[in-house]
Protein backbone atom coordinates (compact mmCIF):
# COMPACT_ATOMS: atom_id res chain seq x y z
CA UNK A 1 0.00 0.00 0.00
CA UNK A 2 1.18 3.48 -0.75
CA UNK A 3 2.12 5.61 2.15
CA UNK A 4 -0.66 7.72 3.46
CA UNK A 5 0.26 11.03 1.96
CA UNK A 6 2.07 9.90 -1.14
CA UNK A 7 -0.80 11.14 -3.24
CA UNK A 8 -0.26 14.68 -2.12
CA UNK A 9 3.46 14.53 -2.59
CA UNK A 10 3.54 12.96 -6.02
CA UNK A 11 0.64 14.39 -7.88
CA UNK A 12 -1.29 17.56 -8.04
CA UNK A 13 -4.77 16.40 -7.15
CA UNK A 14 -6.13 18.68 -4.51
CA UNK A 15 -9.33 18.75 -2.57
CA UNK A 16 -10.57 21.36 -5.04
CA UNK A 17 -10.55 18.81 -7.85
CA UNK A 18 -12.77 16.41 -5.98
CA UNK A 19 -15.06 19.18 -4.81
CA UNK A 20 -15.37 20.51 -8.35
CA UNK A 21 -16.21 17.08 -9.71
CA UNK A 22 -18.71 16.61 -6.93
CA UNK A 23 -20.32 20.00 -7.56
CA UNK A 24 -20.60 19.32 -11.29
CA UNK A 25 -22.18 15.92 -10.69
CA UNK A 26 -24.61 17.45 -8.21
CA UNK A 27 -25.63 20.17 -10.63
CA UNK A 28 -26.07 17.68 -13.46
CA UNK A 29 -28.31 15.62 -11.19
CA UNK A 30 -30.27 18.75 -10.27
CA UNK A 31 -30.73 19.71 -13.91
CA UNK A 32 -31.79 16.19 -14.69
CA UNK A 33 -34.32 16.22 -11.89
CA UNK A 34 -35.75 19.48 -13.21
CA UNK A 35 -35.85 18.57 -16.88
CA UNK A 36 -36.82 14.92 -17.01
CA UNK A 37 -40.49 14.02 -16.91
CA UNK A 38 -40.15 10.31 -16.29
CA UNK A 39 -40.67 9.67 -12.59
CA UNK A 40 -38.12 6.86 -12.40
CA UNK A 41 -35.44 8.92 -14.12
CA UNK A 42 -36.19 11.77 -11.72
CA UNK A 43 -35.47 9.42 -8.82
CA UNK A 44 -32.31 8.29 -10.58
CA UNK A 45 -31.20 11.90 -10.70
CA UNK A 46 -31.64 12.21 -6.95
CA UNK A 47 -29.37 9.18 -6.63
CA UNK A 48 -26.84 11.07 -8.73
CA UNK A 49 -27.01 13.95 -6.27
CA UNK A 50 -26.46 11.50 -3.39
CA UNK A 51 -23.43 10.23 -5.25
CA UNK A 52 -22.01 13.73 -5.59
CA UNK A 53 -22.48 14.33 -1.88
CA UNK A 54 -20.71 11.06 -1.14
CA UNK A 55 -17.69 12.06 -3.21
CA UNK A 56 -17.49 15.40 -1.41
CA UNK A 57 -17.72 13.75 2.01
CA UNK A 58 -15.05 11.16 1.29
CA UNK A 59 -12.76 13.80 -0.18
CA UNK A 60 -13.16 16.01 2.89
CA UNK A 61 -12.56 13.03 5.15
CA UNK A 62 -9.44 12.08 3.24
CA UNK A 63 -7.98 15.54 3.43
CA UNK A 64 -8.74 15.80 7.14
CA UNK A 65 -7.52 12.25 7.84
CA UNK A 66 -10.85 11.42 9.39
CA UNK A 67 -13.02 8.41 8.59
CA UNK A 68 -16.24 10.11 9.68
CA UNK A 69 -16.82 11.09 6.06
CA UNK A 70 -16.86 7.44 5.08
CA UNK A 71 -19.23 6.63 7.93
CA UNK A 72 -21.59 9.28 6.61
CA UNK A 73 -21.40 7.73 3.17
CA UNK A 74 -22.52 4.46 4.73
CA UNK A 75 -25.59 6.28 6.03
CA UNK A 76 -26.13 7.85 2.60
CA UNK A 77 -26.11 4.35 1.13
CA UNK A 78 -28.66 3.28 3.73
CA UNK A 79 -30.97 6.17 2.97
CA UNK A 80 -30.58 5.65 -0.76
CA UNK A 81 -31.50 1.99 -0.42
CA UNK A 82 -34.54 2.78 1.73
CA UNK A 83 -35.60 5.53 -0.63
CA UNK A 84 -35.22 3.31 -3.67
CA UNK A 85 -37.34 0.58 -2.10
CA UNK A 86 -40.15 2.94 -1.10
CA UNK A 87 -40.08 5.27 -4.07
CA UNK A 88 -40.01 2.50 -6.61
CA UNK A 89 -42.90 0.75 -4.87
CA UNK A 90 -44.86 3.98 -5.05
CA UNK A 91 -43.93 4.50 -8.69
CA UNK A 92 -45.20 1.05 -9.57
CA UNK A 93 -48.48 1.81 -7.79
CA UNK A 94 -48.82 5.12 -9.62
CA UNK A 95 -48.04 3.44 -12.90
CA UNK A 96 -50.82 0.93 -12.33
CA UNK A 97 -53.30 3.75 -11.80
CA UNK A 98 -52.53 5.87 -14.85
CA UNK A 99 -50.56 3.54 -17.14
CA UNK A 100 -47.91 6.19 -17.59
CA UNK A 101 -44.66 7.17 -15.89
CA UNK A 102 -45.04 10.84 -16.70
CA UNK A 103 -44.90 13.08 -13.68
CA UNK A 104 -47.39 15.41 -15.34
CA UNK A 105 -50.07 12.74 -15.18
CA UNK A 106 -50.35 13.68 -11.54
CA UNK A 107 -50.26 17.41 -12.01
CA UNK A 108 -53.72 17.83 -10.49
CA UNK A 109 -52.01 17.28 -7.14
CA UNK A 110 -50.28 20.62 -7.43
CA UNK A 111 -51.59 23.83 -6.03
CA UNK A 112 -54.32 25.14 -8.26
CA UNK B 1 16.67 5.83 15.26
CA UNK B 2 16.08 8.49 12.70
CA UNK B 3 14.16 11.24 14.40
CA UNK B 4 13.42 13.50 11.47
CA UNK B 5 12.26 16.93 12.37
CA UNK B 6 8.69 17.63 11.51
CA UNK B 7 8.70 20.57 9.19
CA UNK B 8 5.41 22.21 9.95
CA UNK B 9 5.36 25.82 10.89
CA UNK B 10 4.17 26.28 14.40
CA UNK B 11 5.48 23.05 15.84
CA UNK B 12 8.03 24.21 18.29
CA UNK B 13 8.31 21.05 20.28
CA UNK B 14 8.83 17.85 18.35
CA UNK B 15 8.19 15.78 21.42
CA UNK B 16 4.48 16.36 20.91
CA UNK B 17 4.59 13.61 18.35
CA UNK B 18 6.16 11.17 20.78
CA UNK B 19 3.26 11.21 23.17
CA UNK B 20 0.99 8.25 23.53
CA UNK B 21 -2.70 8.47 22.90
CA UNK B 22 -3.50 8.69 26.56
CA UNK B 23 -1.26 11.68 26.87
CA UNK B 24 -1.94 13.49 23.63
CA UNK B 25 -1.58 17.16 24.11
CA UNK B 26 -4.80 19.00 23.38
CA UNK B 27 -2.86 21.67 21.54
CA UNK B 28 -1.45 19.01 19.26
CA UNK B 29 -4.91 17.68 18.53
CA UNK B 30 -6.20 21.15 17.88
CA UNK B 31 -3.41 21.79 15.41
CA UNK B 32 -4.10 18.53 13.66
CA UNK B 33 -7.74 19.39 13.34
CA UNK B 34 -7.40 22.99 12.31
CA UNK B 35 -3.93 23.05 10.91
CA UNK B 36 -1.29 25.58 11.78
CA UNK B 37 -2.63 29.08 11.78
CA UNK B 38 -0.39 30.10 8.91
CA UNK B 39 -1.80 27.56 6.48
CA UNK B 40 -3.19 29.34 3.47
CA UNK B 41 -3.15 28.54 -0.17
CA UNK B 42 -0.52 30.62 -1.84
CA UNK B 43 -2.20 31.50 -5.10
CA UNK B 44 -5.88 31.99 -5.74
CA UNK B 45 -7.55 31.06 -8.88
CA UNK B 46 -8.60 33.86 -11.12
CA UNK B 47 -12.40 33.95 -10.62
CA UNK B 48 -13.00 34.48 -14.32
CA UNK B 49 -11.84 30.93 -15.06
CA UNK B 50 -14.59 29.05 -13.18
CA UNK B 51 -17.26 31.56 -14.23
CA UNK B 52 -16.35 31.24 -17.91
CA UNK B 53 -16.34 27.49 -17.49
CA UNK B 54 -19.81 27.67 -15.95
CA UNK B 55 -21.21 29.70 -18.84
CA UNK B 56 -19.68 27.41 -21.48
CA UNK B 57 -20.79 24.32 -19.59
CA UNK B 58 -24.33 25.68 -19.28
CA UNK B 59 -24.49 26.35 -23.02
CA UNK B 60 -23.25 22.89 -23.92
CA UNK B 61 -25.51 21.14 -21.42
CA UNK B 62 -28.50 23.12 -22.72
CA UNK B 63 -27.74 21.95 -26.25
CA UNK B 64 -27.46 18.40 -24.95
CA UNK B 65 -30.68 18.44 -22.96
CA UNK B 66 -33.05 19.81 -25.55
CA UNK B 67 -33.97 17.69 -28.54
CA UNK B 68 -31.80 18.45 -31.51
CA UNK B 69 -29.60 17.03 -34.19
CA UNK B 70 -26.97 14.47 -33.15
CA UNK B 71 -24.05 16.37 -34.68
CA UNK B 72 -24.89 19.44 -32.61
CA UNK B 73 -25.05 17.25 -29.52
CA UNK B 74 -21.69 15.62 -30.17
CA UNK B 75 -20.11 19.03 -30.67
CA UNK B 76 -21.72 20.38 -27.50
CA UNK B 77 -20.52 17.36 -25.54
CA UNK B 78 -16.97 17.84 -26.78
CA UNK B 79 -17.08 21.52 -25.82
CA UNK B 80 -18.35 20.63 -22.35
CA UNK B 81 -15.64 18.03 -21.80
CA UNK B 82 -12.93 20.41 -22.96
CA UNK B 83 -14.23 23.03 -20.58
CA UNK B 84 -14.06 20.60 -17.66
CA UNK B 85 -10.52 19.50 -18.49
CA UNK B 86 -9.54 23.15 -18.83
CA UNK B 87 -11.01 23.92 -15.43
CA UNK B 88 -9.28 20.95 -13.82
CA UNK B 89 -5.97 21.84 -15.42
CA UNK B 90 -6.19 25.46 -14.42
CA UNK B 91 -7.04 24.45 -10.87
CA UNK B 92 -4.11 22.08 -10.77
CA UNK B 93 -1.71 24.64 -12.13
CA UNK B 94 -2.78 27.45 -9.87
CA UNK B 95 -3.57 25.72 -6.63
CA UNK B 96 -1.02 22.98 -6.45
CA UNK B 97 1.69 24.75 -8.35
CA UNK B 98 3.47 21.49 -9.04
CA UNK B 99 2.54 20.94 -12.63
CA UNK B 100 -0.24 21.74 -14.97
CA UNK B 101 -1.95 18.37 -15.17
CA UNK B 102 -3.80 16.62 -12.42
CA UNK B 103 -3.08 12.98 -11.87
CA UNK B 104 -4.19 11.00 -14.94
CA UNK B 105 -6.28 8.58 -12.90
CA UNK B 106 -8.27 11.41 -11.41
CA UNK B 107 -8.78 12.97 -14.82
CA UNK B 108 -9.92 9.66 -16.30
CA UNK B 109 -12.34 8.87 -13.51
CA UNK B 110 -13.85 12.33 -13.33
CA UNK B 111 -14.22 12.62 -17.10
CA UNK B 112 -15.96 9.23 -17.15
CA UNK B 113 -18.19 10.18 -14.23
CA UNK B 114 -19.20 13.55 -15.62
CA UNK B 115 -19.77 12.46 -19.18
CA UNK B 116 -21.74 9.42 -18.04
CA UNK B 117 -23.81 11.67 -15.78
CA UNK B 118 -24.55 14.00 -18.71
CA UNK B 119 -25.47 11.04 -20.87
CA UNK B 120 -27.68 9.68 -18.11
CA UNK B 121 -29.56 12.95 -17.81
CA UNK B 122 -29.93 13.42 -21.55
CA UNK B 123 -30.64 9.91 -22.77
CA UNK B 124 -34.21 9.41 -23.90
CA UNK B 125 -34.36 5.74 -22.96
CA UNK B 126 -34.69 5.31 -19.18
CA UNK B 127 -32.97 1.91 -19.18
CA UNK B 128 -29.90 3.48 -20.74
CA UNK B 129 -30.06 6.23 -18.13
CA UNK B 130 -29.85 3.60 -15.42
CA UNK B 131 -26.94 1.88 -17.17
CA UNK B 132 -25.07 5.17 -17.45
CA UNK B 133 -25.67 5.77 -13.78
CA UNK B 134 -23.94 2.46 -13.08
CA UNK B 135 -20.98 3.90 -15.00
CA UNK B 136 -21.08 6.99 -12.78
CA UNK B 137 -21.06 4.73 -9.73
CA UNK B 138 -18.10 2.74 -11.01
CA UNK B 139 -16.13 5.88 -11.81
CA UNK B 140 -16.77 7.36 -8.40
CA UNK B 141 -15.76 4.05 -6.83
CA UNK B 142 -12.46 4.56 -8.63
CA UNK B 143 -12.21 8.01 -7.09
CA UNK B 144 -12.93 6.50 -3.67
CA UNK B 145 -10.02 4.14 -4.23
CA UNK B 146 -7.81 7.12 -5.00
CA UNK B 147 -9.01 8.71 -1.78
CA UNK B 148 -7.99 5.57 0.13
CA UNK B 149 -11.56 4.67 1.00
CA UNK B 150 -11.32 1.08 -0.16
CA UNK B 151 -14.22 -0.24 1.87
CA UNK B 152 -16.59 2.44 0.63
CA UNK B 153 -15.51 1.85 -2.97
CA UNK B 154 -16.49 -1.79 -2.87
CA UNK B 155 -19.56 -1.19 -0.75
CA UNK B 156 -20.64 1.38 -3.31
CA UNK B 157 -20.28 -1.07 -6.17
CA UNK B 158 -22.06 -3.85 -4.30
CA UNK B 159 -24.88 -1.79 -2.85
CA UNK B 160 -25.41 0.82 -5.55
CA UNK B 161 -24.53 -0.91 -8.78
CA UNK B 162 -25.45 -4.35 -7.53
CA UNK B 163 -28.63 -3.79 -5.58
CA UNK B 164 -30.21 -0.35 -5.95
CA UNK B 165 -29.65 0.05 -9.67
CA UNK B 166 -30.86 -3.46 -10.38
CA UNK B 167 -34.06 -2.59 -8.52
CA UNK B 168 -34.39 0.47 -10.74
CA UNK B 169 -33.86 -1.65 -13.84
CA UNK B 170 -36.54 -4.10 -12.74
CA UNK B 171 -39.06 -1.35 -12.11
CA UNK B 172 -38.20 0.33 -15.40
CA UNK B 173 -38.79 -2.87 -17.25
CA UNK B 174 -42.01 -3.53 -15.34
CA UNK B 175 -43.38 -0.08 -15.96
CA UNK B 176 -42.07 0.54 -19.45
CA UNK B 177 -44.69 1.04 -22.06
CA UNK B 178 -44.20 -1.25 -24.99
CA UNK B 179 -43.30 0.65 -28.12
CA UNK B 180 -45.99 0.49 -30.72
CA UNK B 181 -44.66 -1.49 -33.66
CA UNK B 182 -44.31 0.67 -36.71
CA UNK B 183 -44.76 3.97 -34.94
CA UNK B 184 -42.26 6.71 -35.60
CA UNK B 185 -41.48 7.62 -32.03
CA UNK B 186 -40.08 4.69 -30.13
CA UNK B 187 -40.14 6.43 -26.80
CA UNK B 188 -43.02 7.94 -24.96
CA UNK B 189 -43.48 11.66 -25.36
CA UNK B 190 -42.52 12.34 -21.75
CA UNK B 191 -39.15 10.73 -22.34
CA UNK B 192 -38.36 12.59 -25.53
CA UNK B 193 -39.21 16.15 -24.57
CA UNK B 194 -37.55 17.81 -21.61
CA UNK B 195 -39.40 20.11 -19.26
CA UNK B 196 -38.15 23.70 -19.21
CA UNK B 197 -34.55 22.92 -20.22
CA UNK B 198 -33.39 26.54 -20.38
CA UNK B 199 -34.66 27.50 -16.94
CA UNK B 200 -33.29 24.32 -15.36
CA UNK B 201 -29.85 24.77 -16.91
CA UNK B 202 -29.68 28.41 -15.84
CA UNK B 203 -30.69 27.55 -12.28
CA UNK B 204 -28.27 24.64 -12.12
CA UNK B 205 -25.28 26.54 -13.38
CA UNK B 206 -25.94 29.54 -11.18
CA UNK B 207 -25.73 27.04 -8.37
CA UNK B 208 -22.51 25.64 -9.83
CA UNK B 209 -21.07 29.15 -10.04
CA UNK B 210 -21.86 29.52 -6.34
CA UNK B 211 -20.14 26.23 -5.59
CA UNK B 212 -17.03 27.16 -7.54
CA UNK B 213 -17.00 30.51 -5.81
CA UNK B 214 -16.97 28.64 -2.52
CA UNK B 215 -14.26 26.26 -3.68
CA UNK B 216 -11.95 28.69 -5.42
CA UNK B 217 -12.95 31.92 -3.76
CA UNK B 218 -10.49 34.14 -1.98
CA UNK B 219 -10.97 34.06 1.75
CA UNK B 220 -12.95 32.37 4.47
CA UNK B 221 -13.85 29.67 2.03
CA UNK B 222 -13.35 25.98 1.58
CA UNK B 223 -10.12 26.63 -0.23
CA UNK B 224 -8.31 27.30 3.00
CA UNK B 225 -8.28 23.57 3.46
CA UNK B 226 -6.89 22.86 0.03
CA UNK B 227 -3.25 22.44 0.88
CA UNK B 228 -2.28 19.13 2.38
CA UNK B 229 -1.50 19.97 5.93
CA UNK B 230 -0.21 16.71 7.30
CA UNK B 231 3.26 15.39 6.96
CA UNK B 232 3.61 11.65 6.72
CA UNK B 233 4.83 11.52 10.29
CA UNK B 234 1.73 13.27 11.54
CA UNK B 235 -0.56 11.02 9.54
CA UNK B 236 1.28 8.00 10.94
CA UNK B 237 0.89 9.39 14.44
CA UNK B 238 -2.84 9.65 13.96
CA UNK B 239 -3.01 6.09 12.64
CA UNK B 240 -0.97 4.73 15.54
CA UNK B 241 -3.14 6.56 18.02
CA UNK B 242 -6.17 4.96 16.45
CA UNK B 243 -4.54 1.56 16.75
CA UNK B 244 -3.85 2.29 20.38
CA UNK B 245 -7.54 2.89 20.99
CA UNK B 246 -8.60 -0.37 19.37
CA UNK B 247 -7.43 -2.47 22.28
CA UNK B 248 -8.12 -5.93 20.92
CA UNK B 249 -6.59 -5.26 17.54
CA UNK B 250 -3.64 -3.58 19.22
CA UNK B 251 -2.94 -6.57 21.46
CA UNK B 252 -3.25 -8.94 18.50
CA UNK B 253 -0.79 -6.89 16.49
CA UNK B 254 1.64 -6.66 19.36
CA UNK B 255 1.46 -10.39 19.96
CA UNK B 256 1.97 -11.13 16.29
CA UNK B 257 5.07 -9.03 15.90
CA UNK B 258 6.46 -10.25 19.17
CA UNK B 259 6.84 -13.78 17.88
CA UNK B 260 10.31 -14.83 16.80
CA UNK B 261 11.75 -11.51 17.77
CA UNK B 262 11.83 -11.55 21.47
CA UNK B 263 11.20 -14.12 24.15
CA UNK B 264 9.29 -11.49 26.05
CA UNK B 265 5.54 -11.46 26.14
CA UNK B 266 3.78 -8.15 26.10
CA UNK B 267 1.78 -7.59 29.20
CA UNK B 268 -1.64 -6.22 28.57
CA UNK B 269 -1.07 -3.05 30.45
CA UNK B 270 2.25 -2.27 28.88
CA UNK B 271 1.35 -2.92 25.28
CA UNK B 272 0.65 0.68 24.60
CA UNK B 273 1.79 1.84 21.22
CA UNK B 274 4.11 4.76 21.41
CA UNK B 275 5.05 6.90 18.46
CA UNK B 276 8.34 8.49 17.60
CA UNK B 277 8.36 11.76 15.77
CA UNK B 278 9.34 10.14 12.48
CA UNK B 279 6.09 8.22 12.46
CA UNK B 280 7.38 4.85 13.53
CA UNK B 281 5.92 3.19 16.57
CA UNK B 282 7.15 0.85 19.24
CA UNK B 283 5.88 -0.99 22.27
CA UNK B 284 7.76 -1.48 25.48
CA UNK B 285 7.71 -5.01 26.78
CA UNK B 286 8.93 -6.37 30.04
CA UNK B 287 9.83 -9.96 30.85
CA UNK B 288 7.22 -12.17 32.40
CA UNK B 289 7.04 -11.78 36.10
CA UNK B 290 8.25 -8.23 35.91
CA UNK B 291 11.94 -8.99 36.47
CA UNK B 292 14.58 -7.82 34.06
CA UNK B 293 15.04 -4.92 31.75
CA UNK B 294 12.29 -3.69 29.49
CA UNK B 295 12.74 -3.70 25.77
CA UNK B 296 11.39 -1.56 22.95
CA UNK B 297 10.08 -3.40 19.94
CA UNK B 298 9.34 -1.64 16.70
CA UNK B 299 6.02 -2.15 15.00
CA UNK B 300 6.10 -2.36 11.20
CA UNK B 301 3.92 0.11 9.39
CA UNK B 302 1.74 -2.77 8.21
CA UNK B 303 0.48 -3.02 11.77
CA UNK B 304 -1.49 0.20 11.31
CA UNK B 305 -5.25 -0.22 11.16
CA UNK B 306 -6.47 -0.51 7.60
CA UNK B 307 -9.42 1.33 6.14
CA UNK B 308 -12.04 -1.29 7.00
CA UNK B 309 -10.88 -1.44 10.60
CA UNK B 310 -10.93 2.32 10.93
CA UNK B 311 -14.41 2.65 9.43
CA UNK B 312 -15.74 -0.13 11.62
CA UNK B 313 -14.17 1.40 14.66
CA UNK B 314 -15.66 4.80 13.88
CA UNK B 315 -19.08 3.23 13.34
CA UNK B 316 -19.03 1.44 16.66
CA UNK B 317 -17.18 3.94 18.80
CA UNK B 318 -18.37 7.28 17.44
CA UNK B 319 -21.73 6.69 15.77
CA UNK B 320 -23.47 3.79 17.53
CA UNK B 321 -26.84 5.54 17.75
CA UNK B 322 -26.74 6.53 14.10
CA UNK B 323 -26.03 2.93 13.24
CA UNK B 324 -29.13 1.81 15.13
CA UNK B 325 -31.22 4.52 13.50
CA UNK B 326 -29.98 3.44 10.08
CA UNK B 327 -31.03 -0.10 10.87
CA UNK B 328 -34.48 1.08 11.93
CA UNK B 329 -34.82 3.12 8.75
CA UNK B 330 -33.99 0.07 6.66
CA UNK B 331 -36.50 -2.01 8.60
CA UNK B 332 -39.21 0.62 8.16
CA UNK B 333 -38.44 0.86 4.45
CA UNK B 334 -38.80 -2.90 4.20
CA UNK B 335 -42.17 -2.78 5.99
CA UNK B 336 -43.26 0.10 3.77
CA UNK B 337 -42.30 -1.72 0.60
CA UNK B 338 -44.16 -4.84 1.73
CA UNK B 339 -47.27 -2.84 2.62
CA UNK B 340 -47.18 -0.96 -0.68
CA UNK B 341 -46.69 -4.10 -2.66
CA UNK B 342 -49.45 -6.12 -1.04
CA UNK B 343 -52.23 -3.60 -1.39
CA UNK B 344 -52.33 -3.68 -5.13
CA UNK B 345 -53.42 -7.32 -5.49
CA UNK B 346 -57.15 -7.54 -5.13
CA UNK B 347 -58.20 -10.80 -6.63
CA UNK B 348 -61.56 -12.37 -6.30
CA UNK B 349 -62.19 -15.60 -4.46
CA UNK B 350 -62.16 -17.71 -7.59
CA UNK B 351 -58.89 -16.26 -8.88
CA UNK B 352 -57.25 -16.84 -5.51
CA UNK B 353 -58.23 -20.46 -5.62
CA UNK B 354 -57.07 -20.82 -9.18
CA UNK B 355 -53.77 -19.18 -8.39
CA UNK B 356 -53.25 -21.52 -5.47
CA UNK B 357 -54.05 -24.50 -7.65
CA UNK B 358 -56.97 -25.47 -5.46
CA UNK B 359 -59.88 -24.87 -7.75
CA UNK B 360 -60.92 -28.51 -7.65
CA UNK B 361 -61.36 -28.50 -3.88
CA UNK B 362 -64.74 -28.22 -2.23
CA UNK B 363 -66.03 -24.86 -1.04
CA UNK B 364 -65.62 -25.59 2.68
CA UNK B 365 -61.89 -26.27 2.53
CA UNK B 366 -61.41 -23.37 0.14
CA UNK B 367 -62.97 -20.88 2.49
CA UNK B 368 -60.71 -21.89 5.37
CA UNK B 369 -57.66 -21.69 3.13
CA UNK B 370 -58.48 -18.28 1.77
CA UNK B 371 -59.32 -16.84 5.17
CA UNK B 372 -55.92 -17.53 6.55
Amino acid sequence: MMSTLAMDAMSSVSLAHYLTTSAILFVIGLIGFLTRRNMIVMFLCTELMFQAAAIAMIAFGRFHLDVSGQVFVIFILTIAAAEAALALGLVVLLYRRRETLSAEAWSELREA
Amino acid sequence: MNCRTVSVAGYGDDSYLCRTSSGVDSEFVRRLIRGPATTKASAWMDPSIPYTACVLGAASLYLLVRPGRPTVKVLAGLVGLTVFVWLATAAAGQLAGRGTWPEPFFLIFSVIAISAAVRMVTHTKPVYSALYFILVVLASAGMFLMLEAEFMAFALIIVYAGAILITYMFVLMLAQQAAEPGSEAEQAEYDRLPREPAAAVVVGFIMLALFTNMIFGPEDSVSQTLEPRYTEAEAATLAWNELDQMSILRDEMVDRYMEGRSPLKAEDNTSIVRVRDDGTAFVTVSPEGGAGATEDIDLPSSAKPVNVQRVGWALIAQFPVSLEVAGIILLMAMFGAVVLARRQIELGEAELHAAAGMSHYSDETDSTESDS
